[in-house]
């Protein structure tokens, strides 16, 4: 609940199992983002509790709170890559302030880069990239740590057709190595090309789960 | 867990100093003026202290003696002085030597004197004094019993003047103390502000990291080794500043002071002061980051 009285999300009460793929849908406003926000413990429920894998995430401790988020990874519409930093660094700084060594993490870089077709661009800066390449970049920086949860608020907002295509496929191919997925949009289009179940919010309501 | 955090913050500091140049070197230049202060208050009650000690260890009695003194007042005179423990060894000085003495220690003057109808400069018995032996009290009531001793004109007690000599470093230090903290104090807002602006600029990472559970430690590390930098840098720059100022005012000092002062007890801020300029830079700029840094919750 913000401030006045008014709620951001009220009376939502739903369950994602472990290696699910699940859309969060409705128009703006909806509390999508807030849900996202709730889930990567960036904001605190103010009534009721938002548990993953069985943890009341307001519950947690400050270090808690920062293990739990390094098995989180998130991805923006805007991406928000570090304009300074060159791909390879945009990725890598993730292991790199986890304390990984540098032989680990240029390997986990490599790895999650090739994945994603981005190894030829390790030494671009973002702005030298297309919207689809620093969607993809900002989606590698979110597995390069190997999360359990992905989750992903409009991550083809800002991009075309077929662009948005190959990114949902991406989350695809992401889900089906067990990761769970939760990514919220409105574009109905990509819902019905993938196919998996999604959660409708309207004016902070549950609407619809299917 | 410390290396990691030390190399990446030691890393992140380092790029964000040469992403920022002027505003970084303006906060280094204003380190470096409040330490430049700090240390010229410091290299002068240095030099002063090493005179006072240098003289004080050198402490003696002028006795000036009357033209008229007689044979008799003069042996007891001596028998005075030679029967006292403090007193090491003395030396007579005519007239004649005093005059001597005068025209070596001050050649422009001297022409003035070798007008004069007759030499002007009493004779003196000088006493070299072990310190060891009294203490500045009794020292103190000696020279009052040797003023009040028949043929004696004047008594000179260097102890008197080198402890008002004293007095005046210790203020001199007071002061250099007072200013310098000030003055210290306006380079950690200083450095606090240029490093609000690196956080500023590195805001969107902050955040990311932040999002991706990195510790608190490693959000603040790179703002307050980021402060130590410029500390340590503004502290190298006020001592290079101080160097030069010293060699160049070094010949001047020594031409005013000349015979009174020994050109090898003249120096520079020892090794050990010279550090803990560089130490009280790298606190400044320390605590300028973490003020800083704070601002990463």
């Amino acid at each position: 609940m913000y401030g006045r009285g008014i709620y951001a999300l009220r009376d939502v009460s739903l369950v994602v199992e472990k290696g699910e793929f699940v859309f969060l849908t409705g128009p703006s406003g909806a509390g999508k983002s807030t849900l996202l926000r709730l889930l990567l413990r960036q904001e605190l429920a103010t009534e009721g509790s938002v548990k993953v894998a069985g943890r009341d995430l307001a519950k947690l401790t400050p270090s808690q709170a920062q293990s739990y988020r390094r098995a989180v990874g998130f991805v923006f519409q805007d991406f928000k890559l570090i304009p300074s930093k060159t791909v390879l660094d945009n990725v890598g700084i993730v292991p790199r302030v986890l304390g990984a060594t540098s032989v680990q993490q240029q390997r986990r870089t490599f790895q999650v880069l090739k994945w994603l077709g981005l190894q030829h661009r390790m030494n671009a800066y973002p702005l030298e990239l297309s919207g689809g390449e620093q969607q993809r970049v900002a989606i590698a920086r979110a597995l390069v740590n190997e999360p359990a949860l992905i989750l992903a608020d409009e991550p083809t907002g800002n991009l075309d057709p077929d662009l948005s295509l190959e990114i949902m496929n991406l989350f695809r191919d992401i889900n089906s190595r067990g990761t769970t997925v939760l990514v919220a949009t409105h574009n109905r289009e990509l819902m019905r090309h993938v196919g998996r179940r999604s959660i409708t919010l309207d004016h902070g309501h549950l609407v619809e789960a299917q | 867990m410390t290396a990691h955090w030390f190399t990446y913050s030691l890393q992140e500091a380092l790029a964000s100093l040469g992403r920022q140049r002027v505003s970084v070197m303006l906060s280094v230049l204003t380190i470096g003026a409040a330490l430049l202060v700090l240390g010229g208050f410091l290299l002068v009650t240095v030099n002063l202290d090493r005179a006072v000690s240098t003289w004080s260890e050198a402490a003696e009695f002028s006795v000036y003696l009357n033209d008229d003194i007689t044979p008799e007042q003069r042996v007891a005179l001596n028998t005075l002085l030679g029967g006292h423990p403090a007193v090491a060894s003395r030396e007579y000085v005519s007239k004649a030597d005093a005059g001597v003495r005068f025209k070596r220690d001050f050649p422009d003057l001297a022409a003035g004197l070798a007008d004069m109808p007759q030499n002007p400069l009493p004779a003196s018995i000088e006493v070299r004094l072990n310190p060891a032996r009294a203490d500045g009290a009794t020292l103190e009531a000696f020279a009052r019993r040797l003023t009040g001793t028949e043929g004696v004109a004047d008594v000179r007690f260097d102890r008197r003047w080198l402890e008002r000599l004293g007095q005046i470093a210790s203020g001199v230090r007071w002061a250099g103390w007072i200013l310098g903290a000030v003055l210290l104090i306006a380079s950690v807002l200083t450095v606090a502000t240029v490093v609000r602006l690196s956080l500023h600029a590195r805001r969107d990472e902050v955040d990311i990291m932040q999002l991706m559970g990195a510790p608190i430690g490693l959000l603040r590390g790179p703002l307050v080794v980021e402060g130590i930098l410029q500390g340590g840098a503004g502290a190298l720059v006020a001592l290079v500043a101080l160097y030069v100022g010293y060699v160049l005012v070094r010949g001047r000092v020594l031409a005013v002071l000349g015979p009174a002062f020994d050109a090898a007890s003249f120096g520079f801020l020892p090794a050990g002061l010279s550090a803990l300029v560089v130490l009280v830079g790298m606190a400044v700029g320390c605590a300028g980051g973490y003020l800083a840094a704070r601002h990463v919750r």
